[in-house]
């Protein structure tokens, strides 16, 4: 009996201890991780969106708080700010909506007169040769320097050429970056007062 | 119906776990010697990474998960592993004694083997659903006994040839193992 | 037994893998360049020193019952603390390495040290044990690693070094070259052997 209380009591203390020292270095270090991981992993997007800056967009993101979700879940966005002489010129985000085969991850570039500065397509489950064409730099040129009332579909008004065969595709881009832009001017003020 | 058909190929044959992915590897040289001992490791491990894929992939969606204990994935899955296979030797032992004692010292060998932690990280690295995790389990565990048998079929035929004394024993063995998975690469096209 | 002779038997006389059978499933996976074997080592001597400085300080205390479950909650512990701390700094090399991180686990040679070793000797002892074997593991996995870059890919940690017109052998990067290059270093390791 006496060596089965033993027993529990050994294997209680070890396993508290390593939940103790486990969770300590998890806390220290949260920030360095998150860091990293969107650095490896977002940054690339990012810098395809943004030009002429001197800070670290990265380090300088800002996390707010964009509306619910269906489950009445608050959504969390990171903004990613180019600053040029301290003052911020474009601001990164992510948008997405649902093309052919699934969501359509897009990053957004836009300035801070509401134009946009470029549009980058993060990932997709479009078809190849057709849809899958959304990330050829023709498609995505086409977005820079407009304003919101050009983003759309030359078919409907717009400025932007959708992709032959890929209707769908091209009006989900148009539609992601469009809520982008809308999503624009509520936080603007936000991210570039930070 | 298509898709799991295809998992199960693909993991059996494409991405064998043991000849494509490198997992399972210790035992791999050590039970191979005969064909017995290696059919009967080989069954203990698709029973074992079948149940341990399982459960594991239970304990991260109701457990890890909502707590928000996702980094505790490795130290978590592996104390399943070991209860797992501890209950298994325990079952066997007073239930088939017969084939605990053909097994041997080579039950609790089972908790060391990447191939079993491999498949339960695998399983949530893919994000696979319940379904697609028994499959997957109980598919690569398959293509790692097949991959034993074949191997262990082969030593057997070696032990009767002459070989430099050098290379003799393991390193003849894993130039084998590197032939055996050249031959495994064949079926690289099989799946889009 | 000395300190120097537990420290330099991982070097050479028992180096793992070779000699010790026993890590091999790292040692084939990630061995495609010199880079990944370093980092694959040093995070391996890492959680093998602190484990076996942990299973030594606690040998008296651990009941021989429990003691295969205790290591494994201690060993686990640290490759946990490894995992998080490449996310945070060495964030590249953890994604070249994935899922071998947390397959140090179950690294035979890590709990084979704590089990053969630690958990019968002082902790000076099983610091210079736990030292020895990681550094040589991480030399066994560099050396394979860099024959492996050498000839499948033409680099070695990443500088392009053999002539232009070199075509690479990428048999060499992929599963069958692993094996093949793991055997006959073994042969090899065993004519030396035997000469000396």
């Amino acid at each position: 009996m006496r060596d089965i209380i033993r027993m529990v009591i050994v294997l209680t203390i070890i396993c508290g201890a390593s939940g103790l020292t486990l969770s300590t270095v998890k806390q220290v270090t949260e920030e360095p991780r998150e860091y990293s991981y969107l650095k490896f992993v977002k940054e690339p997007s990012i810098k395809a969106v943004l030009s002429g800056y001197d800070n670290d967009p990265v380090m300088d993101r800002v996390t707010l708080t964009v509306g619910k979700d269906d489950k009445g879940q608050p959504i969390q966005k990171q903004f990613f700010p180019a600053k040029s002489g301290g003052k911020v010129t474009t601001i990164a985000f992510d948008s997405s909506a649902i093309g052919y085969g699934g969501p359509i991850s897009v990053m957004v570039g836009v300035n801070i007169d509401g134009s946009l500065a470029a549009v980058s397509i993060m990932s997709h489950s479009e078809t190849p040769g057709l849809g899958a064409r959304s990330t050829e730099p023709w498609f995505t040129a086409q977005f820079k320097g407009l304003s919101l009332g050009a983003v759309g579909l030359s078919s409907k008004g717009g400025k932007v050429d959708a992709i032959s065969g890929a209707s769908i595709t091209s009006a989900a881009v148009v539609k992601a970056v469009r809520d982008a832009m809308e999503l624009f001017p509520k936080v603007k003020d936000e991210v570039t007062k930070s | 119906m298509t898709e799991y058909i295809l998992l199960l190929v693909s993991a059996i044959f494409v991405n064998n776990i043991l000849l494509a992915r490198y997992l399972g590897n210790c035992p791999f040289l050590g039970v191979s010697k005969s064909m017995d001992t290696a059919v009967g490791m080989g069954m203990a491990v698709i029973f074992v990474t079948t149940l341990a894929g399982v459960i594991t992939w239970v304990v991260q969606f109701y457990l890890l998960d909502p707590f928000g204990l996702g980094y505790l994935r490795t130290i978590a899955f592996i104390l399943v592993i070991a209860a797992l296979v501890q209950f298994v030797e325990m079952f066997l032992q007073k239930s088939v004694p017969g084939l605990y004692r053909a097994l041997g010292i080579f039950l609790p060998l089972i908790t060391t083997n990447c191939a079993v932690l491999g498949v339960a990280l695998i399983n949530i690295n893919e994000k696979y659903d319940f379904m697609k995790t028994l499959v997957f389990s109980f598919a690569s565990a398959v293509g790692f006994a097949l991959a034993l048998v074949l191997f262990a079929g082969i030593r057997e035929r070696f032990a009767l040839m002459k070989v430099p004394k050098p290379f003799e024993g393991t390193p003849l063995g894993l130039i084998t193992a590197g032939l055996l998975s050249m031959s495994f690469l064949g079926f690289a096209g099989l799946v889009k | 037994m000395s300190l120097a002779t537990e420290f330099t038997k991982g070097l050479w006389k028992e180096i793992p893998p070779f000699r010790l059978v026993l890590g091999l499933c790292p040692t084939l996976a990630v061995t495609t360049a010199a880079k990944n074997g370093i980092g694959m080592g040093l995070a391996t001597t890492f959680v093998l020193v602190c484990s076996n400085i942990l299973v030594s300080l606690l040998r008296k205390f651990i009941p021989s019952k429990v003691r295969i479950a205790s290591y494994i909650v201690i060993i686990a512990s640290f490759v946990v603390i490894v995992e998080l701390a490449m996310q945070a700094y060495f964030y590249s090399l953890y994604q070249i390495l994935g899922i071998f991180i947390p397959l140090i686990v179950v690294n035979c040679i890590v709990l084979g040290r704590a089990e053969a070793f630690a958990s019968k000797n002082s902790v000076v002892y099983s610091v210079a044990d736990g030292l020895g074997m990681g550094l040589g593991f991480t030399a066994s996995l560099t050396v394979l690693g860099s024959i492996r870059e050498l000839l499948g890919a033409g680099n070695l940690f990443g500088a392009h070094v053999l002539w232009s017109s070199f075509e690479p052998f990428t048999f060499m990067v992929k599963a069958p070259g692993a094996f093949v290059c793991l055997g006959f270093l073994l042969g090899f390791m065993n004519i030396i052997g035997t000469k000396k």
